[in-house]
C-alpha cells in the first residue's frame, strides 16, 4: 500500500544490452540508439510498397479526425468542382490585388513605406576574416597574374630562340664567346659573366679598375624589324662602364711661344672628335677602345700628379685636361688628353684652337710616352729572381750586393732615386727641340753658303736623348785634294743631347755649345774660314808656290764678332808675286795681291842691288773674287796663280 | 710599446716574418707542376728561371744554450752572391693560422763570411746543392727545388739527388701580422692541390730523421 504523497514515476529501464564480457571483467555495452538511427529504423519498417489500401486506410482516419476537408476532397460529387476551386483561387488572388492596389492608392489606413535597407551591422569577426581573405585572394590573383606574364615572356623567347631562322644562336653565342676568351680574361661570377679590361694584371697600379660585362644580346624588337640588322647582329654584347665610354688620346704638342713666360696664357683645348665608337660595333673595338682609355687616363694622371709634386726651377700648369711646361725660353711643351666620349658633343668653342690643324703633335714623343708607362708597369711586375733563391725577393741585384760591396748612403740614395715620367718627357722633347733647330740651322747655312759645300751626315740609329751627325766642308771639285797626305776638307763631330751640344773638330778639340742656334751657325762659318785657309794652302803646294806664312789665328788686324780670322801668305815660285788670303768668320774672303813696282826703282841702285831685293816692298791691291771666273775659291785662286805666274 | 718594436728600434733591425708552406712532388709528375705553375704566377711568358744554390749550414753549439744554427747559400750561377740566413723555429698548433710563421734574418754577405764564421766558433754541420725553379707571384715566392747530396766536401761538381722528388715550397717574407698573407697563400695552395699538398709540416717530427744523415 503507498503512502500518500510519495511520487511514483515510471521510466524505461535504462538498461542497455551487454555486448560483450572483457576477461577482466568489464562490459562493453552497445550504446542506445541515436534519434536519427531509431526513425531510420522505423523507416525501414514503413513498408511503401502497399499504396492504396493504404491510403483508404489513412483517408478514412482522417476523415475521423478532419471534418471540412471531407467536402471537397471528393472528386465524383460534382464535375465543375475543379473548375470552382480554380475560379475561387483566382477571385481570392484578385481580391487580394485590389485590396494592395486600394492600399497603395488611398493611404487611409495603411501606407507602402520603404523598407528601411539593413544598415551595416557591426562586422563581426567572421565577416572581417572574410573580407580579409577577400585581399588575399584578389593579391594573389594579380601576383599569379603578373608571375604567368613572366613566364609567358619568358616562354615566348625561349621558343623563339628555339626555332629562330638563322641557326641556333645558343651556339653562335658560346662561339663568340669562346672568341673573347681568346682575347680577353673572363670569369663567371654568381650569374654573370664579368672580364677586366684594366692593366692590372700587367703591373698597373692605377685606382681604377675596367670591369666589363658580357651579356646575351637577344634583342627581340628590333631584331624584327630589320632583317638585315638581325644577321648582323652579334649574339654577344659587352657592357662597359659608364666613364669608360668613347675613345681617347694624349696629345703632345711643341709650340714656340713669343711672350715666352706667360704659362697663364694656356688656352684650354677642347679635343677634336676622332669618331665615337657607334654602340652598334663589334665588341672588340670596344673593348679595345676602352682599354685605350684607360691607359691614356692612368697616363695623363701619372703625369699630372708628378708635375704637380716634381719642385723644379721651371713651374709646370695643371689645368683640366692639360700640363704645360717650358721646356726651352720661348718654347711650350703640352700634354692633353684628348676624351670624346659618346654623349653628345660637349658644348665647349673651340677658342680660337685650331681644330683640324695637328700639325704641331709629336706622335713619337706620344709613343714615348706610352713607352715609359709601359715601362713603369712592367717594372712592377718584373723583380730580380733572387740568386741563392733563399735571397730577399723584391730588390735588385745591385741592392742585394750593397750592403756586402759596402755602398754608401750616396750611392744607395742615387739607386734609390729614379725619374719620373715626366722628367723623362720633357727630356725627350727638348732633345728633339735642339736636334730640329739643328737640323734648320744647317740646311740654312748649306743653302746660304755656296762656295764651300756644306754636307750633313746624321747618324741613323740615335736614342731618345742623343743624336750625332758630321758636318763636312769641301769645295766642290776639290773633295779629294791630297798634298802630303792631308785631305782637303774640314769635318765637325756633332754630338747632340738634352740640352747642350758637343762638337769635336777635325783636329780633336772639344766644344761645348749651348742650345742657341746661333752657336753652330758662327761654328760653322768659323770652320769656313778656316777651311779657305786650308785649301789655298793645298792649292798652292799642288801648283808650286811655296807658303810663306800660315796663320790659323789672326792675333793683329781688325777683330771678328766671334773667333778670328786666319790668313796665308803665299809667293810665286819666281819669287816676284806675293798673294796674300785672309778668311774670317764675319770679315769673309778677302784676297791681296803684291804689286812690284820696278818703275819707281832708282835706276842707279840696279848695279849694286840683285833684282830679287825688289821684291821685299811693295803695295798689296785686293783682288775683286767677284770679277774672277771660277765657281769657287780653289778655281779662282788657281786662275790668279796661273795668270800670276807667266812669264815676264 | 710592443717589446718586439722595442728591440727593433734599439738594434736598428726590423723583424720580419716568414709564412711558409712545403709540399713534396715526384720527380715524374714534376712537369705537370711546372706547367701549372707557369699559368698561375706571374710573367707566363718568359721562361722560369732557374736556380743553382750551395748551401752550407753552420752551428755553434753553446755550452749553455741551445745550439745556433745559420744557414750560408751561395749561387752557383752568380759566385758574388752570398746570403746569410737565421730562422727560427715555426710555432705549431695554432689552428688558426693558415701557414707556418717563422721569424727570419736576412744578411748579405760575400765570400769572406766562412772565415769569419769559422774565427767565430761555427762549425759546418752539413751542406747541399739546390738546383730548381723559381716562379713568384706577387710578393709570394715559390719554389720546386731538387736537393742534392755531395760526395766530398766542397766539391760542387759530384752530385747525387738526396730522394725522388721535388720540394715544393711557397713563402712570403713579411713583417709582422698580416694575417691575409697566410689566406692568399692557403689559396693558392688549394689550386695546387691535386699535385702536391702543401701544408704546414711539424719540422720537430722531422728531428730526429737529419740528425741521422748528418755524416
Amino acid at each position: 500500500m503507498a503512502l500518500v504523497g510519495v511520487s511514483v514515476s515510471i521510466e524505461a529501464v535504462q538498461e542497455n544490452k551487454i555486448q560483450e564480457v572483457t576477461l577482466d571483467g568489464q562490459e562493453i555495452v552497445i550504446p542506445p540508439l541515436s534519434m536519427s538511427e531509431s526513425l531510420a529504423k522505423s523507416a525501414q519498417k514503413i513498408d511503401f510498397t502497399e499504396d492504396g489500401s493504404e491510403d483508404h486506410s489513412a483517408k478514412t482516419s482522417e476523415e475521423e479526425t478532419g471534418d471540412k476537408e471531407a467536402a471537397t476532397f471528393q472528386p465524383s460529387l460534382w464535375p465543375w468542382d475543379s473548375v470552382r476551386n480554380k475560379l475561387k483561387t483566382a477571385y481570392t488572388e484578385v481580391g487580394v490585388l485590389l485590396d494592395v492596389l486600394n492600399i497603395a492608392k488611398e493611404k487611409k489606413y495603411m501606407v507602402l513605406t520603404h523598407v528601411q535597407q539593413d544598415t551595416s551591422e557591426p562586422k563581426s569577426a567572421v565577416q572581417l576574416l572574410a573580407k580579409k581573405k577577400g585581399i588575399m585572394l584578389q593579391s594573389l590573383i594579380s601576383g599569379l597574374s603578373a608571375a604567368s606574364a613572366v613566364l609567358l615572356s619568358g616562354a615566348e623567347r625561349l621558343k623563339r630562340s628555339h626555332e629562330d631562322k638563322t641557326g641556333a644562336s645558343s651556339d653562335k653565342f658560346h662561339m663568340e664567346l669562346l672568341k673573347l676568351r681568346q682575347s680577353w680574361r673572363l670569369k663567371k661570377v654568381g650569374n654573370a659573366i664579368i672580364g677586366d679590361l684594366s692593366y692590372r694584371s700587367a703591373g698597373s697600379r692605377f685606382w681604377q679598375g675596367g670591369t666589363f660585362e658580357v651579356t646575351k644580346n637577344t634583342g627581340t624588337s628590333s631584331g624584327d624589324q630589320t632583317d638585315v640588322g638581325s644577321a648582323l647582329q652579334n649574339p654577344l654584347q659587352v657592357v662597359i662602364p659608364s666613364e669608360l665610354e668613347g675613345t681617347a688620346y694624349v696629345q703632345v704638342e711643341i709650340k714656340s711661344v713669343p711672350d715666352s713666360m706667360n704659362l697663364m696664357s694656356a688656352t684650354l683645348q677642347m679635343p677634336d672628335a676622332i669618331g665615337r665608337t657607334p654602340p652598334n660595333s663589334h665588341w672588340q673595338e670596344r673593348l679595345d677602345n676602352a682599354q685605350n682609355l684607360l691607359f691614356c687616363k692612368e697616363l695623363f694622371a701619372q703625369l699630372a700628379r708628378e708635375a704637380v709634386k716634381m719642385k723644379s726651377n721651371v713651374p709646370h700648369v695643371v689645368v683640366g685636361n692639360q700640363i704645360i711646361t717650358n721646356i726651352f725660353p720661348g718654347v711650350q711643351l703640352s700634354i692633353v688628353l684628348c676624351h670624346s666620349s659618346n654623349k653628345a658633343d660637349k658644348k665647349g668653342v673651340l677658342q680660337g684652337v685650331s681644330q683640324p690643324a695637328r700639325t704641331d703633335n709629336k706622335p713619337v714623343l706620344e709613343h714615348s710616352l706610352h713607352q715609359l708607362l709601359r715601362e713603369v708597369h712592367h717594372k712592377t711586375l718584373h723583380l730580380d729572381p733572387p740568386q741563392p733563391a733563399t735571397a730577399t725577393f723584391g730588390f735588385t741585384k745591385r741592392r742585394r750586393l750593397a750592403g756586402p760591396l759596402g755602398l754608401s748612403r750616396a750611392d744607395l740614395k742615387e739607386m734609390a732615386d729614379s725619374e719620373t715620367l715626366l722628367e723623362q718627357i720633357i727630356q725627350q722633347a727638348r732633345h728633339e727641340v735642339l736636334k730640329f733647330r739643328t737640323m734648320a740651322t744647317i740646311d740654312r747655312l748649306a743653302e746660304e753658303v755656296r762656295d764651300p759645300q756644306i754636307m750633313a751626315h746624321w747618324s741613323c740609329l740615335n736614342s731618345p736623348l742623343q743624336s750625332n751627325m758630321k758636318i763636312i766642308i769641301t769645295s766642290s771639285g776639290y773633295e779629294a785634294v791630297r798634298s802630303q797626305g792631308l785631305v782637303t776638307f774640314q769635318s765637325l763631330d756633332l754630338e747632340i743631347g738634352v740640352d747642350s751640344l758637343k762638337a769635336v773638330t777635325k783636329d780633336r778639340r772639344v766644344l761645348q755649345l749651348g742650345f742657341q742656334e746661333k752657336e753652330v751657325e758662327d761654328l760653322i762659318r768659323w770652320q769656313i774660314s778656316q777651311h779657305h785657309i786650308a785649301l789655298s794652302q793645298n792649292i798652292a803646294r799642288m801648283i808650286g808656290w811655296e807658303v810663306l806664312g800660315c796663320n790659323g789665328c789672326n792675333g793683329v788686324g781688325a777683330m771678328e764678332g766671334f773667333a778670328s780670322s786666319s790668313s796665308i801668305q803665299l809667293v810665286a815660285p819666281k819669287n816676284d808675286r806675293m798673294l796674300l788670303i785672309k778668311s774670317g768668320p764675319t770679315s769673309g774672303l778677302h784676297v791681296f795681291l803684291k804689286i812690284d813696282n820696278k818703275d819707281n826703282l832708282d835706276p842707279s841702285l840696279a848695279a849694286l842691288v840683285d833684282p830679287k831685293w825688289l821684291n821685299l816692298g811693295g803695295t798689296f791691291r785686293e783682288i775683286d773674287m767677284e770679277q774672277i771666273e771660277g765657281g769657287n775659291l780653289a778655281t779662282k785662286l788657281e786662275l790668279i796663280m796661273a795668270m800670276v805666274c807667266k812669264k815676264r | 710599446m710592443d717589446p718586439s718594436l722595442h728591440q727593433a728600434l734599439k738594434t736598428g733591425i726590423a723583424p720580419l716574418h716568414e709564412y711558409f708552406l712545403q709540399g713534396s712532388i715526384l720527380d715524374a709528375s714534376k712537369e705537370y707542376l711546372i706547367h701549372r705553375l707557369r699559368g698561375l704566377c706571374d710573367h707566363a711568358d718568359s721562361q722560369p728561371e732557374q736556380f743553382n744554390d750551395h748551401e752550407m749550414v753552420f752551428m755553434l753549439s753553446g755550452q749553455q744554450q741551445a745550439p745556433f744554427t745559420v744557414h750560408l747559400r751561395h749561387s752557383l750561377l752568380a759566385p758574388e752572391c752570398w746570403h746569410l740566413r737565421y730562422v727560427g723555429v715555426a710555432e705549431m698548433g695554432d689552428k688558426t693560422r693558415q701557414t707556418l710563421v717563422r721569424t727570419c734574418l736576412d744578411v748579405g754577405v760575400s765570400e769572406t763570411i766562412i772565415k769569419f764564421l769559422n774565427e767565430m766558433g761555427f762549425r759546418m754541420e752539413y751542406e747541399f746543392v739546390a738546383r730548381g725553379i723559381f716562379f713568384h707571384k706577387g710578393i709570394m715566392k715559390v719554389t720546386v727545388t731538387k736537393m742534392f747530396k755531395m760526395n766530398q766536401v766542397n766539391d760542387t761538381k759530384s752530385l747525387e739527388p738526396v730522394s725522388a722528388s721535388h720540394l715544393v715550397e711557397v713563402s712570403v717574407v713579411a713583417s709582422t701580422s698580416q694575417e691575409q698573407i697566410g689566406e692568399d697563400m692557403k689559396n693558392f695552395a688549394e689550386q695546387l692541390k691535386p699535385l702536391v699538398l702543401l701544408e704546414k709540416v711539424d719540422h720537430r717530427k722531422l728531428q730526429p730523421v737529419t740528425s741521422q744523415t748528418n755524416t
